[in-house]
């Protein structure tokens, strides 16, 4: 089956990243693809690229990192909902004059057009909320 | 044509959850899915006519839902159980709604290709 995976809850808040990771992992090793991870709502800040992990404390967003590595995962990240939250790649940064980009290069800023296209092309649709 | 409902059942003004997955209905309904709402719990909120949210700066949530049919979402739901719950008068919503009992409500989430909602 394909699998569209979309996360409400900002990591270190909420466990929707924790919760979504590991059915992620799960569809994965039983053979589902996943076409799209969707980070909406306070999730856009998992692609924050100046977090400091305490000592001890899981790195949510690390393994975030891997899965995209290893399966080639599509990690996209509502650009409406990240724009007012702070989360620019280079180019917002350039258009809105701002001091740093401050997302992770390997998540994608996209428009919620790809989240109802993910749904479109999905067998399943599953939502993690905050 | 794809079906998706997203069921709001968080009160307006206390996130941004709400306004946020209408913006997301509307899309839907603009790629030409077939969209539907439904309204429980605190959502029932969302639909009261005398909202002004001028002082919070924010945008009116009636006003975005008086603006859904204008994307074709006309599919609107409210449960019923709820409604008796609030002892909310219908004529102050802003829409014309649907009331649906629980397995009804079932049902219809049944028909979907996909359920959106504002969490919990």
């Amino acid at each position: 089956m394909i699998f569209t995976v979309a996360v409400h809850g900002a990591p270190y808040a909420s466990f929707a990243s924790h919760h979504a990771l590991g059915f992620c992992e799960s569809l994965l090793s039983q053979g589902h693809q996943l076409h799209r991870v969707f980070f909406y709502h306070e999730a856009v800040l998992t692609g924050l690229n100046a977090r400091v992990v305490p000592q001890g404390e899981e790195n949510i967003v690390q393994r975030w990192l891997d899965l995209k590595q290893e399966h080639t995962v599509e990690l996209a990240i509502c650009i409406a909902n990240a724009l007012k939250r702070g989360v620019i790649n280079e180019s917002e940064q350039a258009r809105y004059s701002k001091p740093a980009a401050t997302l992770l290069s390997e998540f994608e800023l996209v428009g919620l057009g790809q989240l109802i296209e993910a749904v479109a092309q999905s067998d399943r649709y599953v939502e993690f909320p905050a | 044509m794809k079906k998706l409902m997203c069921v709001i059942n968080q009160p307006p003004y206390a996130n941004s959850h709400v306004l946020e997955l209408l913006e997301t209905a509307m899309v839907a309904a603009v790629f030409d899915m077939q969209v539907s709402l439904l309204f429980c719990g605190e959502g029932l909120w969302n639909l009261l006519q005398k909202q002004n949210a001028d002082p919070l700066g924010q945008r009116t949530v009636s006003k975005v839902l008086l603006a859904m049919p204008d994307y074709d979402v006309s599919a609107i739901y409210v449960c019923a159980d709820t409604l008796q719950d609030k002892q909310i008068d219908t004529d102050e919503f802003v829409l014309p709604v649907t009331f649906l009992n629980k397995a009804a409500q079932a049902d219809l989430m049944s028909e979907q290709d996909a359920v959106m909602g504002t969490g919990t």
